[in-house]
């Protein structure tokens, strides 16, 4: 849609991949270089299990976070706590989920998961 | 049956059990099996999804710590835009799944059942008339347009109905699910519901497909009976006192009888309209008639019911509405599409009541469209039943019992229907029977293939009229493109017609009369255009001039002539006819008839006229309060009146006839420098009562008037009375602005000053 397109122009991206006026390139490669920075990358697009304060468990994939640990997953399906008697419930198809860092109790990632390439339509 | 089978050779055998040969079967069967094996092989074997989990939290909000205050850490594709469509955990009002985890745990069927917090058996007399009101208050609140999964599929017992082992609960809860699934198929089938209006996702719970339709009426009518028995043996008897005992197990009997009792007839009517045959519907209109008998008996027995608790204050939880034994209104809550949860507040018991009652009466009116037996008497039929505002169900049951399967109630095809409405409306000579122009068979051709083409059209113009009111002036913009194209061809038929019966034994000429009645019906869809303009509220005061100068000069004018042209042609044809049978004996019987249909169309036409004469009023009463400065300008530099205006008439610009008038017309037409003598609001004013004046004189010909017409005088006099204050010079220096009144009707405003 056109819409999208336009309100996206309007954004200011703060992830210093736009040029923005005053940004320097050295900021931008020592943004890079950091180990922190290192691995979240390697992170993103694996499979990722977070675990909320409220017991629900939420699996997708990594896209997204910053720095208050607030956490963007993708393809994201919700399960709940089982059952006393082990007895799981179907989970919940979500989506896009953004996860709020104050109410994230554990984040696991998966090995063996190769990041599939990205694709436009992951999201949704 | 194997016995018969034993003297019979093999293709006898076969023929007798209706098999195919064995070489068919094996054939079959190996085709069968190639395709297993291939799609097994072409399909990728779905991956059993195994995780390697390793816990990374510490790590990972160490890493965090990297990023700059505001900074994303996304890939090139992902951005801020995609960041801000994700729904947020954890908050309540987006996060639908953290209800079911606060507080008590919801309870399934089965966990229900295991707890003891669901009985399925020795239920009390109060129980079940509490839990049959909730049912019927959860039903309703889902025919308001609320999701299933929050209304009545919060109802437990619906969930798994042959666990039940009280037989009026299982009697009463499975022909509730099978009256949720005929109202889904009802609602589906017409086709006139946005999703404002309707919910119809069942979200799989069956309609409990194990026991047939006719069984779960047996099952019903058996508890009925013991129900009655019941009624009569606590009976009072005469000359004895009533025992308080039996007069309590009396009451109980007749409430819950009256409850299963019209659970079973309502269902029995909604079928028997949805078979639409023409002794079905005497059928349904007697069980509609005990239902309302019923629902007043339930009404007064509301009280019998087992009532919810009040809830306890500190549970502050919006959807946790008062609930009895069997309902659990979260239970379906992850079942609820990931949006933001919607909260659903339930009808009260009363209210359910009084809605069912007002929709029994809704069917039963609706079934008086079988009596409709024109095409323009049921869309009469249908327009005015829709302007009551009336429930999805009762709409969608219009629709379904009048435009139905491929027949038309009665049987007709639309496109036999429409040539006689046609017929009925101008009678264009082409459509006479025994027409000689009908022998060429080339307009024979046009004339069938210019009616098959008005089909959709015309069946569209019935749907529209079933939806809710606010989406038909959206549909009736998209029709209009519609009966623009059909102008169009209606000419050209005229055309060719008028040059073949021009050519033959009988001349005559043959312009305009498919033409006019389909301008008849665009004229019609323009002006419901501008005047549902008014009863959504659409409008500011300061448009209300060129709207209403729109219907004064063009749309009642051109309306009037379009009739009057009809109303012509028919006596006309009249007159042909009477020359036709000549001096025969039936001439004086003929010239009666003449005396009587008498402009056929004179009613319709002075009542347009009166109309026509009342949007003249009040176009010219808001010049003159405009010119008075007592109308609320814009600004012009914000809101220009141009982009209003084309707006306003924008859907009218794909007719051809009447043509569009554009903004610069308006301008040029209204502009006050050009009338003959100089203008003062006080003249204006003067127009006005004049216009309104017309109106009445014209409204009080009508005989007979009906309530709209009533209302329309009210209208008229009342702002007569203004107009001659305004005139009179009252209130002029009070700069206060005059108030339109649209309690009187909904379309045609009282000015108050």
């Amino acid at each position: 849609m056109k819409t999208g397109g336009d309100f996206r122009d309007n954004l200011v991206d703060l992830t210093g991949g736009g040029a923005r006026p005053g940004d320097n390139t050295e900021k931008q490669s020592q943004r890079k270089s950091t180990p922190g920075r290192m691995n979240l990358e390697k992170w993103l697009h694996s499979s990722m299990k977070i675990e909320m304060t409220d017991g629900r468990t939420l699996v997708g994939s990594f896209v997204c976070t910053d720095r208050d640990n607030n956490i963007i997953l993708g393809s994201c399906t919700e399960h709940l706590r089982p059952d006393e008697d082990g007895r799981e419930e179907e989970p919940r198809v979500l989506g896009l989920a953004m996860i709020p860092g104050r109410h994230i109790v554990s984040i696991c990632i998966d090995e063996a998961s190769q990041p599939p390439q990205p694709s436009t339509s992951m999201y949704t | 049956m194997a016995s018969q089978l034993l003297g019979l050779n093999y293709e006898e055998g076969l023929r007798k059990l209706e098999l195919p040969t064995l070489a068919f079967r094996r054939s079959r069967g190996d085709q069968i099996e190639a395709y297993k094996i291939i799609i097994q092989n072409t399909m990728p074997p779905r991956p059993e999804v195994t995780y390697n989990w390793v816990n990374i939290t510490s790590e990972f909000f160490h890493a965090t710590k990297d990023l700059e205050l505001g900074e994303l850490l996304h890939d090139d594709i992902f951005g801020l835009f995609e960041a801000m469509s994700a729904i947020e955990m954890m908050d309540p009002k987006m996060d639908a799944g953290m209800m079911c985890n606060r507080g008590k745990k919801v309870l399934n069927f089965d966990q229900a059942v295991k707890a003891g917090a669901l009985k399925l058996n020795n239920l009390t007399m109060e129980e079940l008339v509490g839990i049959m009101d909730s049912m019927l208050a959860c039903l309703v609140t889902w025919l308001e347009g609320h999701s299933a999964a929050q209304t009545i599929l919060t109802c437990l017992y619906l969930h798994k109905p042959l666990s039940i082992e009280d037989r009026a609960l299982r009697a009463f809860s499975i022909q509730t699910l099978k009256l949720i699934a005929i109202i889904n198929n009802i609602v589906h089938s017409a086709g006139v519901f946005e999703e404002e209006d309707f919910q119809p996702a069942l979200y799989g719970y069956g309609v409990c497909a194990e026991v047939t339709e006719v069984r779960a009426g047996g099952m019903m009518r058996e508890v009925e009976e013991e129900l009655q028995r019941a009624v009569k043996a606590t009976r009072n008897k005469q000359g004895e006192a009533w025992d308080p005992k039996m007069q309590k197990q009396h009451e109980d009997a007749v409430a819950l009888f009256s409850r299963i009792r019209f659970m079973r007839l309502f269902y029995a009517a909604l079928a028997a309209i949805m078979r639409r045959e023409p002794v079905s519907i005497p059928e349904a209109e007697r069980c509609l008639a005990s239902c309302t008998e019923l629902v007043c008996i339930m009404q007064n027995t509301i009280g019998r019911g087992l009532r919810p608790k009040q809830p306890k204050d500190e549970e502050g939880n919006k959807v946790d509405y008062p609930v009895i034994m069997g309902f659990e209104p979260l239970v379906n809550q992850r079942l609820l599409p990931p949006t933001f949860p919607r909260y659903t507040r339930l009808r009260t018991r009363k209210e359910a009541m009084h809605y069912l009652e007002e929709m029994v009466t809704r069917l039963r009116h609706i079934t008086k469209i079988t009596h409709c037996l024109t095409f323009h008497s049921a869309l009469e039929f249908i327009e005015h039943f829709s302007e009551s505002r009336p429930c999805v169900l009762s709409r969608s049951l219009a629709q379904v019992l009048y435009l139905g399967g491929d027949k038309l109630w009665g049987g007709q095809g639309m496109a036999e229907a429409l040539r006689e409405a046609a017929r009925g409306f101008i009678c264009p000579p082409a459509l006479l029977s025994k027409a000689p122009v009908m022998n060429n068979t080339q307009a024979k051709e046009y004339v069938d293939s210019f009616f098959t083409r008005c089909v959709r059209p015309f069946e569209q113009l019935i749907q529209t009229c079933g939806h809710n009111r606010a989406r038909q002036r959206d549909k009736v913009a998209h029709l209009l493109e519609e009966y623009a194209m059909l102008q169009d061809e209606a000419d050209k038929v005229d055309a060719f017609l008028h040059n073949v019966l021009l050519k033959s034994d009988q001349p005559r000429p043959h312009l305009a009369y498919l033409g006019t009645w389909v301008l008849y019906h665009t004229l019609r869809l323009m002006i419901k255009y501008l005047l549902t303009g008014f009863t959504l509220e659409l409008y500011a005061v300061h448009e209300y001039h060129y709207v209403y100068w729109y219907l004064y000069e063009f749309l009642y004018v051109w309306l009037v002539s379009a009739l009057s042209r009809a109303d012509a042609m028919l006596l006309e044809q009249d007159g042909y006819d009477t020359n036709k049978t000549g001096k025969s004996g039936r001439s004086s019987k003929n010239r009666n008839r003449n005396k009587k249909r008498h402009r056929p169309y004179g009613k319709e036409i002075t009542y347009n006229q009166a109309l026509q004469h009342l949007c003249g009023g009040y176009y010219k009463a808001m010049l003159g309060l405009r010119e008075a400065g007592k109308v609320k300008l814009p600004l012009q530099e914000f809101d220009s009146e141009q982009v209003r205006y084309e707006h306003r008439f924008l859907p009218f610009s794909v007719v051809m006839t009447p043509p569009p008038v554009h903004y610069d017309q308006f301008l040029s037409m209204t502009d006050l420098s050009n009338f003959p003598q100089p203008v003062s609001p006080a003249t204006l004013y003067h127009d006005a009562r004049n216009h309104f004046f017309k109106a009445r004189t014209l409204l009080e010909t009508i005989h007979t008037p009906n309530t709209e017409v009533q209302q329309l005088l009210k209208v008229v006099k009342t702002n007569f009375v203004v107009m001659k204050l305004l005139e009179g010079g009252h209130k002029a220096d009070d700069p206060t602005r005059p108030q339109f009144d649209f309690t009187t009707h909904p379309c045609f405003p009282i000015i108050k000053i």
